[in-house]
């Protein structure tokens, strides 16, 4: 029968280091998948991978047996990526990283009219293209809205996981996941829906009441 | 008539706005909002989740690895011995042993502390700088029998396992002074070091002339041996050199 986590942390606790050893085995990989749709950046994610097990290393005492081992570790990943984002973006701040315009509203003639018929090499080609725009959209979210979104959106957390591993309140969480929509919005819409503006583009964004 | 805001588009769209049985009542009713759902809908829809590429086979094994070799110790003897309760009292008892010590240290009589002493602290700072020389050149010489041991067939490294453990603490030690000490040639070389000599501690006994491949590969990334060399050759000048006459540089890096 398969040791619990629970119990191979109580093993670390009590001063079998090397026990640490299940627990990294077990969950690397999945870590490393999380991490990995929020740099989009192998080397970074394994890098982040080993910090979030030191870092779980050194706070185990605070973790209560009780509770599920990999909730806990998956909201170390979260913000420890969260960190190396901010980190990344303070570096990155003078370089030019995306080359996606910022109001695509006037990219006239340069839209990706996606046909809704057979896969063929062209379709293949679009979808590489629109992919290649997805990541960048993405690359202009903030640091906290991009892990928020991808919580809700890729991993389907709920809106209590992300205020929880981000230590928001519940509005500021669904707040972080609405304006990261916001934003890719007003970068994607022009290519996903063309021809049909949103009201809320027409109307400098605000809502309709 | 309302229309619904677009944040209660964005949130509907995710089951997380509020009221959601009226939002849906209006989308019923509303064409203008239920084209604006179609929309959110239709771009959301279009992006999916990244795919993590899978990692390379020995993933886990290679983050142990280096996680290993970083890890603080933890549940020492009196960690183990205290609950969460004692360690408090037990903090409160070592304040007021400080305070009477410092106490004592005030107002005890002192004799004449004679001038020799004073060049104490610059002596075991060499003693450190005579052991991590020491460390490098063991280092060196398990490196490069490493790099020319015959690799046809199976090879047996158990020896080199033994003393690759071996120093793989000393390692450790001697990283954490390096680091504490703020040496910026030692401390990254020692960290560089400390993750080869673990895999060559944890790997089997026993390697195939490819996993020596592997192993050797490890050694020549950025230049490990070289610097082993040159830094163990900077470190020993540096325990050679003489000591100033009086007073010393305490500060002087490992």
């Amino acid at each position: 029968m398969e040791v619990t986590d629970a119990a191979v942390v109580a093993q670390v606790l009590a001063g079998d280091r090397d026990a640490f050893r299940v627990l990294v085995e077990r969950h690397s990989r999945s870590i490393f998948r999380v991490v990995y749709r929020m740099t989009g950046n192998q080397q970074d994610s394994e890098e982040l991978v080993q910090e979030t097990f030191l870092r779980a290393y050194k706070s185990l005492e605070r973790f209560e047996l009780r509770a599920n081992f990999s909730t806990w570790l998956y909201r170390i990943a979260v913000n420890r990526t969260l960190d190396f984002l901010n980190a990344r973006k303070t570096q990155m701040q003078t370089k030019d990283m995306y080359q996606i315009a910022d109001n695509p509203d006037h990219e006239e003639g340069n839209q990706v009219q996606v046909p809704a018929d057979s896969p063929g090499p062209d379709r293949l080609l679009l979808s590489a293209e629109m992919k290649r725009k997805i990541a960048g959209a993405l690359g202009l979210l903030t640091p906290a809205e991009r892990v928020a979104f991808t919580m809700r959106h890729m991993e389907g957390r709920s809106i209590e996981e992300i205020s929880q591993a981000l230590d928001l309140k519940v509005s500021a969480a669904k707040n972080s996941v609405f304006r990261a929509v916001q934003k890719l919005r007003h970068q994607l819409e022009p290519y996903t829906s063309p021809g049909s503006p949103s009201r809320h583009a027409r109307w400098g964004g605000s809502a309709v009441k | 008539m309302n229309h619904l805001s677009e944040e209660q588009i964005v949130l509907h769209y995710y089951g997380d706005a509020e009221e959601a049985a009226e939002v849906e009542r209006h989308l019923a009713a509303c064409v203008e909002c239920r084209a604006e759902f179609a929309r959110v809908q239709s771009m959301l829809r279009q992006i999916e989740p990244l795919e993590a590429p899978e990692p390379l086979p020995g993933f886990e094994q290679k983050t142990w690895l280096n996680v290993r070799d970083r890890l603080p110790d933890k549940g020492g003897f009196f960690r183990r011995l205290l609950g969460p309760q004692q360690k408090w009292i037990f903090a409160g008892v070592m304040a007021l042993l400080l305070a009477a010590a410092f106490m004592a240290g005030r107002f005890w009589p002192r004799p004449e502390q004679p001038l020799a002493r004073k060049a104490e602290p610059v002596n075991s700072q060499r003693v450190v700088l005579v052991a991590v020389g020491d460390h490098l050149e063991r280092s060196q010489m398990l490196l490069v029998e490493i790099m020319n041991a015959d690799a046809k067939g199976p090879i047996d490294l158990s020896s080199e396992q033994a003393e690759a453990r071996d120093l793989l603490d000393s390692n450790h030690l001697y990283r954490v002074s390096a680091q504490q000490a703020g040496d910026p040639q030692v401390a990254p070389l020692l960290d560089q070091l400390g993750r080869v000599l673990a895999e060559i501690a944890n790997g089997p006994s026993e390697v195939s002339p490819q996993d020596l491949q592997q192993v050797r590969h490890s050694i020549q990334s950025e230049g490990l041996l070289f610097k082993v060399r040159v830094v163990g050759s900077e470190v020993n000048s540096r325990a050679r050199r003489p000591e100033p006459v009086s007073g010393g540089n305490v500060n002087q890096r490992l």
